[in-house]
């Protein structure tokens, strides 16, 4: 009897442990803000972005991030600039209406994170490691990242010009659980 | 003569900023969108006083030297110049928050026009056609 009770504890306590170090499912809220910057007036934001964020600080190797952003939903805050980077010369909305990441694999290093995973833009598949942040408050957090893309890498524009050859982007992500 | 073609200015800056804010309300009701927060009412107006101000002041400038023929040399650079400004509209970077910001051009490109039109419309009230004052 005193054996199936020490049984029936030790199993309740690993399915607790394991319940509590489960990756937790995030929604992203919408405060979410993506800008690009590529040089001198040439910078914008997009304004939709979908996912999945399936994440655990303790466990970021289970964790897994999916994100898709509409490409139409760039605004530079000038029409014609819009109209010219939605053309087929740069992100060709029209025939790759998404920017798409999906992750493989993500590692702690020190008090930050690294996701490896497939990018998608322009129809160019690539895969990339970026570098990003969790700051948790309360019942959420927010993610936060810096990196550039290679314009060359995802045939984006003409080689030259005013735009630089490596785009910057800022990214913050507020999430809450689901 | 400068007097009076200083209340020209000011009046017609103020025909074209009634004009140029009725156009407004038509466009924002019409397409739906709203950049009175940025083309702000109070703006519209005082530029279009200003601006046919300035055209009032350029006016005395060239009378005083082609005489005669300053109502076709003054008309002439007033569109041209007003055609000029469009530019301008073209080039704007609206606050990243606004939406549809392609159709700004449309709203503010017409109204760039508005004073040369008052000027032109109001002119025979004030001076007859051998420039003298009514």
């Amino acid at each position: 009897m005193n054996r199936n009770i020490l049984t029936l504890a030790t199993l309740l306590l690993l399915a607790a442990v394991s319940a509590f170090a489960a990756p937790v499912n995030y929604q992203i809220s919408d405060k979410y803000n993506i800008t690009f910057t590529g040089g001198g007036e040439v910078g914008g934001i997009f304004k939709t972005l979908k996912g999945t964020i399936v994440f655990d600080e303790q466990s970021p190797a289970a964790s897994h991030i999916d994100l898709t952003i509409d490409v139409a939903s760039v605004n530079t805050g000038n029409g014609l600039m819009n109209n010219h980077l939605k053309s087929a010369e740069w992100l060709d909305a029209a025939k790759y209406p998404a920017i798409h990441f999906n992750s493989k694999k993500i590692v702690k290093t020190g008090a930050t994170y690294q996701v490896t995973g497939d990018m998608d833009i322009h129809g160019v598949k690539k895969e990339v490691t970026l570098p990003f942040s969790f700051q948790a408050s309360g019942s959420g957090g927010t993610f936060t990242s810096k990196f550039s893309v290679s314009r060359a890498d995802f045939h984006l524009g003409k080689p030259g010009g005013e735009v630089d050859e490596q785009i910057k982007l800022d990214i913050k992500v507020p999430v809450v659980k689901k | 003569m400068l007097k009076r073609l200083l209340l020209l200015g000011v009046v017609s800056g103020i025909l074209a900023g009634i004009a140029s804010l009725i156009y407004q309300k038509v466009y924002s009701t019409s397409l739906g969108v709203d950049f009175s927060k940025i083309a702000k009412p109070v703006g519209i107006v005082i530029s279009c006083v200003v601006g046919c101000l300035i055209a009032a002041l350029g006016y005395w400038l060239l009378n005083k030297w082609l005489k005669n023929k300053t109502e076709i040399v003054f008309n002439f650079l007033f569109v041209i110049l007003s055609f000029a400004t469009i530019v301008g509209a073209f080039a704007a970077k609206l606050p990243l928050d606004t939406t549809s910001p392609e159709l700004f051009p449309g709203l503010v490109i017409p109204m760039h026009f508005f004073p040369a039109l008052a000027w032109l419309t109001l002119r025979p009230l004030f001076f007859n056609t051998n420039n003298q004052a009514v």
